[in-house]
């Protein structure tokens, strides 16, 4: 088969043609995955939500609302249990990482105690950092169920209360940095 | 041409990985584990097969000056399809993946495999190399993945052997290169063999 | 050693110093410092060395004789300072199989893989000493307290290196002034009465195998004074700027491995440049690095990193820098 010609018109049309093509097939291949790819998101963010806070029936992503403190936008998600509040999920983060942001969902109940925290996303060292997840070390666990009005949050070497991942002081400054950050997000009018 | 030959070229002779050393930035970046490097070597193969294949149908229609401006736009179209595919029906893998899969379209593995061989071949040899060319890279991949999972994690596909944490290095970006050195030294042994 | 003939310009001066004869030079001059390790460790001192010692020349000789299948090179002594070398940088509690882990690194990956003594671009101990560092960091951070010669095996207490008190002490905006009260005087770093890596903490017995080494002439004192030199200016001035947030010159020097870097590591015969200029500009920017990593790097010591970098720049160096050729008239006086 002949080559076709690198003729002005020629290449213009071809051009044409395959971004157009292109472009068609993309907007099928979206429209295709937009329902599922939402499902995912979604799945994710509850299971999050299912996990720090206790029992509730109502949908706390519904309910979303946002606040603005010190700058910094959190997203806040009320459960409840037949309308009467059982706690609120967090979405907060820090950007005092080892490397990069970390986004946390803090559940935090009505009386102001932390119920549960989980690692939404982090790009931490792989085997120090990385122990922040629940599903590496117990290091989030010592979170559970304390009240912040009298628990620092900040770790033993800065003078809190915090028992810091071993070699990650910064991944565990961090990680109280983020739950400070929702603490105060709540207390100043965060509550609903 | 001999088409298992033009298969198994991808494996040895001319793996993408060990011996052409293509593509390294994202396979130096995913191989933290057996299932990241093989989920990353299974998109790309999936990209070169699919883009070799537009491009050998339409290599006659496309002007020779724009040539690679096209191979560009329908590489890139695959990589969009396998970005929404991975995030709608294996979110978990796109977390650990996500911000590689678009560096696909900058992988010389598959730009390469269109300009240098589906532009120039019939149908069914530019089929077989992007299958070849492709399951050689996952094969890369997988060994790769392996070894620095095995040596970093002490576990193999998630599943722990040795309790506590591994040899942290293997895990980190200079671990990657090492263990690349040592595969690639070992390829080139296995060549030299058969060769 | 080498059978293949070596082409230099004429004239051709013998001398007569061997590999070995220098290698066992070099070990003579650690001696002081394994015996204050072993003085202030005790018996986890003299595990760390031995271990790290049969391990290094071991695998040496098993990658030589099996792996490669080539002459056997462990009688010249550079295994055992690669060996000496790494385990005089670990904390006295390190595990045993994690020593073995990074003497096989060293060898392996740092000396063998690049084609043997001779050929290697960083320093085997160091290769080794950085990759256990990175792979085990907490292992590598927890420092037992200097607490003499004990019989008894004991899990010694652990605490932090004067630098990591200055480090952390910082980060949460103490003073200098106030932090000085909680590390050691000047008297216990320079006797090494400090937590730290076992060969690290004595300062003078680091500065006996200086003078040692300059007096046999197995080193000459560019690369040593350049590092110390440069560590001290720098330090200096930044202590005079802002004396609240950095700590004095003689804290920075008697503190960490910058004299065993300095002494024993950076002036590795084949991972230093060849002529005395090259060698003070290399010294020099190790102490930069060093000091900038210290200060500004979220890492408390920065010698070994300074040192591995600037092995790698030292073909550079030698290429700019070359040796004056003999009879060479210089130019402009």
């Amino acid at each position: 088969m002949a080559k076709k010609e690198s003729s002005f018109v020629n290449m213009v049309i071809t051009l044409f043609v395959i971004t157009l093509t292109a472009s068609i097939a993309l907007g099928f291949a979206y429209e295709f995955t937009k329902a599922p790819i939402a499902v995912a998101k979604h799945a994710a963010k509850m299971k999050a939500i299912n996990e720090v806070l206790p029992e509730f029936n109502n949908l706390p992503n519904e309910e979303i609302y946002k606040k603005a403190i010190d700058n910094d936008t959190l997203y806040f998600y009320p459960a409840r249990e037949d309308n009467k509040l059982v706690g609120t999920a967090i979405e907060t983060f820090t950007n005092k990482g080892f490397s990069g942001n970390i986004k946390l969902m803090v559940g935090i109940l009505p009386d102001g105690s932390i119920n549960d925290i989980v690692v939404l996303e982090h790009k931490e060292t792989p085997g120090l950092g990385d122990k922040m997840s629940k599903s590496k070390s117990d290091f989030s666990l010592q979170f559970q169920g304390i009240n912040p009005e009298n628990f620092d949050l900040s770790v033993k070497n800065d003078g809190g209360d915090v028992d810091a991942i071993t070699a990650s002081t910064i991944s565990s400054r961090a990680y109280c940095d983020a739950v400070n950050r929702a603490y105060n997000a709540y207390l100043k009018g965060g509550k609903k | 041409m001999n088409q298992w030959k033009n298969f198994n070229k991808g494996f040895f002779r001319e793996n993408a990985v060990f011996v052409l050393y293509l593509g390294l930035c994202p396979i130096l970046g995913v191989t933290t584990s057996v299932i990241n490097g093989v989920g990353m070597g299974l998109a790309t193969t999936f990209v070169l097969l699919m883009s070799n294949i537009v491009v050998t149908l339409v290599k006659s229609f496309i002007p020779d000056k724009v040539r690679i401006p096209s191979f560009i736009v329908i590489i890139a179209s695959f990589v969009t399809i396998v970005e929404l595919l991975m995030q709608a029906y294996l979110p978990s893998l796109f977390n650990e993946l996500g911000l590689f899969i678009p560096l696909i379209v900058v992988n010389c593995l598959v730009l390469g495999r269109a300009e240098a061989f589906a532009s120039k071949n019939t149908f069914t040899s530019s089929v077989v190399d992007g299958l070849g060319m492709g399951l050689g890279f996952t094969m890369a991949l997988f060994f790769l993945g392996g070894v620095r999972e095995i040596l970093g994690s002490g576990s193999f596909l998630g599943f722990k052997f040795i309790p506590g944490d591994g040899i942290l290095l293997f895990i980190l970006a200079p671990g990657a290169f090492i263990t690349l050195g040592y595969l690639i030294m070992l390829m080139n042994k296995i060549n030299k063999k058969t060769a | 050693m080498n059978k293949l003939l070596t082409v230099s310009p004429s004239p051709h001066i013998y001398g007569k110093d061997t590999t070995p004869n220098l290698m066992y030079g070099v070990i003579i001059a650690l001696i002081p410092a394994i015996l204050a390790s072993i003085l202030y460790f005790g018996w986890g001192s003299v595990i760390v060395i031995s271990v790290a010692v049969i391990s290094s020349v071991l695998f040496e000789f098993l990658i030589q004789r099996f792996l490669l299948q080539k002459k056997t090179t462990i009688q010249d002594g550079s295994a055992v300072i690669t060996g000496l070398l790494l385990s005089l940088c670990l904390p006295s509690n390190f595990p045993v199989s994690l020593i073995i882990l990074g003497s096989l690194f060293a060898i392996g990956v740092g000396k063998l893989s690049f084609g043997g003594l001779g050929n290697n671009p960083f320093n085997p101990a160091l290769v080794g000493r950085v990759f256990l560092f990175i792979s085990f960091p907490a292992k590598m951070t927890s420092w037992p307290e200097a607490k003499g010669f004990q019989t008894q095996f004991i899990d010694a207490s652990t605490g932090a290196t004067p630098l990591n008190i200055i480090k952390e002490g910082l980060g949460k905006g103490d003073s200098i002034s106030h932090l000085m009260d909680k590390i050691p005087t000047y008297q216990q770093l320079f006797f090494g009465n400090m937590g730290g890596s076992i060969g690290e903490v004595a300062a003078v017995a680091l500065i006996l195998g200086l003078a040692y080494l300059l007096l046999r002439k197995i080193i000459t004192w560019h690369i040593p004074v350049s590092i110390i030199l440069t560590v001290v200016i720098f330090t200096g001035i930044l202590w005079l700027v802002n004396p609240a947030q950095n700590a004095d010159p003689l804290f920075h020097i008697l503190s960490g491995g910058i004299l065993l870097g300095a002494i024993f590591m950076a002036t590795d015969y084949v991972t230093s440049p060849m002529t005395s200029k090259g060698m003070i500009l290399y010294g020099i920017c190790i102490g930069i690095l060093t000091v900038v990593i210290r200060r500004f790097g979220s890492y408390p010591e920065g010698v070994q990193f300074a040192i591995l970098i600037m092995n790698g720049f030292v073909p550079l160096i030698n290429y700019y820098i070359k040796p004056k050729r003999f009879g060479e008239e210089v130019k402009n006086g």
